[in-house]
């Protein structure tokens, strides 16, 4: 009984020094936004700011995995983009093609995760180059199946997107939904692999690990979230666009970093990431309604984007010493 | 004997410019404790993982039970009943004990989904023998990284256990265990044993091979120099197998005199009266270390390996956080912040790991020869002359006799000697007044050894003060003017010119084994 | 004495095959035969000549990327378009049309270049950000500086002296730029074959620890990497200045990936501390006269995007394979 709850103990404890400064970012981000926008905690702003949060959160929850596992996915910005407009193309205005256009973008996020980790795994490419390689073609053929932006989503779909049920925007239900799929995954083996291989892939070798197809897992699990997070996008513009993804690349890989999860792999997790993707989605929001000038949005967007993976780099400052 | 449970014939396996395995053999029976011997670097952890699927030999053939194994991989080796404990241990640090336990062969319900109670009931069941040694709590599910070495190490023991092997390696086990973990780790073995079991069992400490072990395998150099009855066998025995027989050859001490007149003609390269002073030397790994040494004189580090000989090197090169102390080298105090730092002020460090420390494997012979001292031959320190260049590194190649075809060459193409000659060599051109060497003959041939000697006695006879580890104990009786021992980050005993000898290098660094007297 | 050293150097493995710059060359030679064949006059003197120009403007841009990938540890620079259009902006708008202001133009916009690259080196080298990362985060931010600085309106013009320079045909009709391309290849290899620096970035690429064990001031080497990588990309976005005249806000952004891979191409290994400019060089020019191939087969914007990063995967599984688990 004294074992388990010290390891209880030593859970929590763990859970709180990675995650004190997630949720610290999280508070001041809701606190200065509420500050700012004058009907922040309105039910419409508040349904309408969640629905612009899912497609991030979506999105850092694939990369966490990747990132879990010792990788890191450069595609997965073009990913959503092609599941996107391969989806708005398939359902083509039509409800009765939505079911359709899920699988058709699910499909896609599949095929592209697959093929990332066969690169990646297989081939034995770094990563960060190789998904870079496959982001080109995954955004050119966006451009070959949706040369501009247009296609129409269902109007009940984006309706039911932005409505809320019982007072609760489906959008955070959605968020808590990805949140629960991510709990789901974390007790499955594959999951269990994937932690072990970004932490010391030639240990998991050494012990029985099949390397190589959990990093194809990784992938593959990235290449579907991309696809939820297409949908996302989907369901809260109402129409396609070949280049929507482009910005979401970073961002997701700086929701990962502020959610505490370690880019070298193997230790973190998507609850944080899931905060982490609010917490950016609220700076933009802050930046918007802080009346930064618009020729200045980007440059503080980009900032405080590079000052949060900086954050990640501050612990390595205190032991900077040859690994020798 | 019936059909031997495990043979391994013919086994070789390169390195770059090392033949760790050269033709290893080992056969061994069911339900026997095998020990496998041999200095430091002769091949035994990579035979092990030979056997265990982490490394592809070359060639050989291993048989298990009469039969060709064809290992590809651990998952092989584990189907065909082998589990190791690496010397590099397995663990996953950011995995708890249970997760590391059961990693690979983790208990599942439907659909793969984990069975977390299964796991650590596996876990907890595999570590149960070993409670003593968690405080009697056993940390099933604290992150491995929070261990102590010791707790680590027993973790991967039990790992190994889990898995039910037929055949089990242990490389190492008991370098960072306690007494009474080594006791009951040996109780394990004997019931293994009992239960038809093959134990491999590698360790430094004699004694425990004795006290386990029914046969022993040796190797040398990659080979297999030998296999003998442990019953049957002293002490002296399996040393001798394990050094050889070469001609035994006096303490350099004893020919300090004739030597150093020698070599006076070449002009000394630092001023005679160089000494350097260590005082109170505190980093993650020593504790407390002070010593003088002379120029001109070689101070070696002896005791088992890994006891803090190499950190204590790499602190005085600026290369480990020094949390307290300092070292004074002709009354200036020596930075001992950055390698940079510490290579301006005319220290050189020959590291332990060629490969990963000491060279840039694909770069040209020139370059790796010129990079610590090109800043001297530079114009405005930038723009290199490319005669000075070739000049210099020329020089130093007749110098120390390496062994190339062209400067331009990898210096990967080089064999182990020649590559660690071109290591010593870039300091050479920088004239350092303190050499580290740390194991500088590791994998190195035999006559190489030889040139590497002449070379290190060459430095310390031109005045240099040189600081030697090594593994080889025949190494330090050769070289050391005095030989201090090294246990657990301090240092424990001094040898002098006349108490230097394999036999009492060996005694002192086993008799300091935890749990036994001096 | 002791005896002779026996063993010889093993050169089993380094028998000789082509050298990446040479397969390189025959990749450039094959292209161009095979636009002759497909378009008629592809491989004239005119054509040829123009398309030199054009890869001399990657050629510049990949002096840099080259230095940062020789540096290992996956460095990489993605800014350099970005920086390139930037310094193009800022040459632009400072010089206004005018040769007074060559000077003035060209030392603020490479100033500004130069200090982006300092800050890329400061975060990878200090906050150990992955250069991927950092530098595609720069991206960003760069964009952002061009935002506040021409608050989305590209002013100003090309010195016309400039523009003579590059434009300007000086001897057998070959415009002035592919001196100048000439000029700064032979400075990066320099720079890499024959200074203190060159020798000390292949070493950290090679092997970083050893390189710090060596007395290399490791920090160092990489922040000079970075900086001169987006100085050499903001040299690109002054001559492409020189050569259109007159900027776009998306000027050199579309360098980004073609500067990863001349470098890839040209033999330069993505794990760092092998490879030169030489190649980078034939490098820039395979993919031109790909692009140009692309073009008279009229293969458009999108599927030309997925040629060039399928080209890319390919050269990388030549190239860059990383090591097995299993040794
Ligand atoms: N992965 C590796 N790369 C290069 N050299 C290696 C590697 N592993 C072992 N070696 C070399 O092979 C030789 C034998 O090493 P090892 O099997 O670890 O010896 P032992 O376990 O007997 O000390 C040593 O010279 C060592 O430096
Ligand atoms: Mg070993």
């Amino acid at each position: 009984m004294t074992g388990a709850a010290a390891g209880l103990v030593d859970r929590v404890r763990g859970v709180q020094l990675s995650g004190l400064a997630t949720v610290a970012m999280l508070v001041v981000a809701v606190a200065v936004n509420s500050a700012l926008q004058p009907n922040f905690w309105d039910s419409y702003a508040l349904t309408s700011n969640f629905a612009t949060f899912v497609p991030l959160v979506a999105i850092a929850v694939g990369q966490t995995i990747v990132v879990l596992s010792g990788g890191l996915d450069l595609s997965l910005g073009a990913q959503v983009t092609l599941a996107s407009v391969v989806a708005v193309q398939v359902v083509d205005g039509s409800l009765d093609r939505f079911p359709l256009a899920v699988a058709a973008a699910l499909g896609v996020g599949l095929a592209c995760g697959a093929l990332n980790g066969l690169v990646v795994a297989l081939l034995r490419l770094q990563p960060i180059v190789a998904t870079f390689a496959t982001s080109f073609v995954f955004s050119g053929l966006a451009l070959v199946v949706l040369p501009t932006p247009g296609g129409s989503v269902p109007f009940e779909i984006t309706t039911a997107y932005r409505d809320s049920v019982l007072g609760v925007p489906v959008a955070l239900l959605l968020i808590v939904a990805l949140a629960l799929v991510w709990l789901v995954l974390r007790r499955h083996r594959v999951l269990r692999h994937v932690y072990a291989v970004g932490g010391d892939a030639d240990a998991a070798y050494a012990s029985l690990v099949p390397v190589a197809r959990t990093r194809v897992w990784a992938y593959v699990l990235g290449g579907l979230f991309a696809a939820l997070s297409a949908l996302a996008i989907l369901a809260n513009t109402g129409s396609g666009d070949p280049f929507v993804g482009n910005e979401l690349t970073l961002a997701s890989v700086a929701a990962v970093v502020i959610g505490g999860t370690a880019l070298a792999g193997g230790r973190g997790g998507a609850g944080g990431s899931v905060l982490g993707a609010i917490v950016l989605a609220l700076v933009t929001n802050i930046i918007f309604f802080a009346d930064v000038p618009t020729d200045y949005r980007q440059l503080v967007n980009g900032a405080v984007i590079i000052l949060a993976l900086a954050l990640a780099g501050i612990p390595a400052l205190q032991k900077r010493r040859p690994s020798a | 004997m019936s059909t031997p449970l495990l043979e391994m014939s013919g086994v070789r396996k390169r390195y770059g410019g090392v033949q760790a395995l050269d033709g290893a053999e080992l056969t061994a029976v069911r339900g026997e404790v095998h020990a496998l011997l041999g200095p430091n670097g002769s091949g035994k952890s990579t035979l092990d993982k030979t056997l265990a699927g982490t490394v592809v030999p070359d060639a050989g053939t291993i048989r298990i039970d009469g039969a060709e194994a064809r290992i590809g991989g651990p998952r092989d080796a584990h189907a065909l009943g082998v589990a190791a404990v690496y010397q590099q241990l397995s663990i996953v640090g950011d995995l708890t004990v249970t997760q590391n336990v059961v990693l690979g062969l983790e208990p599942a319900r439907r659909f793969g989904f984990l069975d977390q109670r299964a796991a650590r009931d596996r876990a907890g069941a595999a570590l149960e023998r070993f409670t003593a040694a968690f405080a009697g709590r056993l940390p099933l599910d604290r992150p491995a990284s929070a261990l102590g070495p010791g707790e680590r190490q027993i973790v991967e023991v039990a790992k190994a256990l889990a898995r039910r092997p037929r055949i089990l390696v242990l490389d190492e086990a008991t370098a960072s265990l306690h007494k009474e973990q080594v006791d009951v780790l040996f109780d394990v073995v004997r019931e293994l044993r009992a239960d038809g079991v093959l134990v491999l069992f590698t360790s430094h400490r004699l004694d425990e091979v004795f006290a386990l072990c029914d046969r022993a395998t040796v190797l040398r150099n990659g080979r297999t120099a030998g296999t003998v009855e442990l019953a049957a066998t002293d002490e002296d025995e399996l040393v001798r197998l394990m050094v050889g027989d070469a001609p035994h050859q006096a303490p350099r001490a004893a020919r300090a005199g004739a030597a150093g007149a020698g070599s006076a003609a070449e002009g000394p390269v630092s001023s005679p009266a160089a000494t350097l002073e260590v005082r109170g030397l505190t980093t993650d790994r020593l504790r407390d270390v002070s010593f003088t040494v002379r120029s001109g004189e070689v101070l070696g580090l002896g005791g088992l390996q890994g006891q803090g000989q190499s950190e204590l090197l790499l602190a005085l090169f600026g290369g480990a956080h020094v949390g307290a102390g300092e070292a004074v080298l002709d009354g200036r105090p020596l930075p001992l912040s950055s390698p940079v730092k510490a290579a301006r002020a005319g220290v050189a460090l020959v590291p332990g790991d060629r490969g990963r420390q000491g060279m840039f494997a694909v770069r040209p012979i020139q370059e790796n020869l010129s990079l610590a001292s090109m800043h001297r031959r530079a114009t405005a320190r930038l723009a290199l002359r490319g005669a000075a260049e070739r000049g210099a590194a020329t020089a130093m190649v007749e110098r120390l006799r390496i062994k190339i075809g062209s400067l331009a060459d990898p210096v990967s193409t080089l064999s182990g000697g020649n590559q660690q000659k071109v290591v010593i060599g870039k300091w050479l051109l920088d004239r350092p007044r303190v050499v580290l060497l740390d194991d500088p003959t590791k994998g190195v041939d035999v006559a190489a050894k030889e040139e590497i000697y002449a070379i290190v006695r060459g430095l310390a006879d031109d005045g240099a003060v040189v600081i030697l580890n090594s593994s080889d104990n025949r190494e330090l009786t050769e070289l050391s003017d005095r030989v201090l021992v090294v246990f657990e980050g301090t240092v424990v005993e001094e040898l002098d010119a006349e108490a230097i000898s394999e036999r009492r290098l060996i005694s002192s660094a086993l008799r300091l084994g935890p749990g036994e007297t001096l | 004495m002791s005896t002779p050293v026996v063993d010889t150097p093993r050169r089993g493995l380094t028998a000789w095959r082509p050298g990446p710059v040479a397969l390189a060359g025959t990749v450039a030679v094959a292209l161009v035969i095979a636009g002759e064949i497909v378009s008629p006059g592809f491989a004239g003197y005119g054509q040829l000549v123009n398309l030199m120009r054009v890869a001399a403007f990657l050629g510049v841009i990949a002096i840099g990327q080259t230095i940062v990938i020789i540096a290992g540890g996956g460095g990489v620079d993605l800014s350099v378009g970005k920086v390139a259009t930037f310094s193009a902006i800022i040459g632009s708008r400072v010089m206004a049309g005018d040769d007074a202001n060559i000077v003035p133009a060209v030392a603020l916009a490479l100033l500004v270049a130069a200090a982006i690259g300092l800050v890329n080196g400061l975060g990878v080298t200090l906050l150990r950000i992955p250069p991927f990362v950092m530098t595609l985060g720069m991206i960003g931010v760069v964009q952002g500086l061009i935002l506040a600085y021409t608050g989305g309106q590209a002013e100003g013009r090309a010195a016309p002296a400039l523009t003579s320079l590059v434009n300007g045909r000086v001897i057998l009709d070959l415009p002035g730029l592919l001196f100048l391309w000439l000029l700064l290849g032979l400075l990066a290899v320099w720079l890499l074959r024959r200074t203190t620096f060159g020798w000390s970035l292949f070493a950290v690429g090679a092997n970083r620890t050893a390189a710090e064990l060596t007395g290399v001031r490791v920090n160092r080497t990489l922040i000079l990497a970075y900086v001169l990588s987006a100085t050499f990309a903001g040299l690109a976005g002054i001559l492409l200045l020189g050569y259109t005249e007159s900027v776009f806000l998306d000027l050199a952004d579309q360098y980004m990936l073609p500067s990863v891979a001349a470098v890839v191409i040209g033999g330069t290994l993505l794990a760092g501390g092998i490879g030169g400019y030489a190649g980078t060089a034939v490098g820039a020019i395979v993919l031109t006269v790909l692009q140009g191939l692309l073009t008279t087969l009229d293969i458009g914007g999108a599927w030309r995007t997925v040629v060039n990063g399928v080209v890319l995967l390919v050269l990388l599984s030549l190239y860059g394979r990383q090591r097995r688990l299993r040794s």
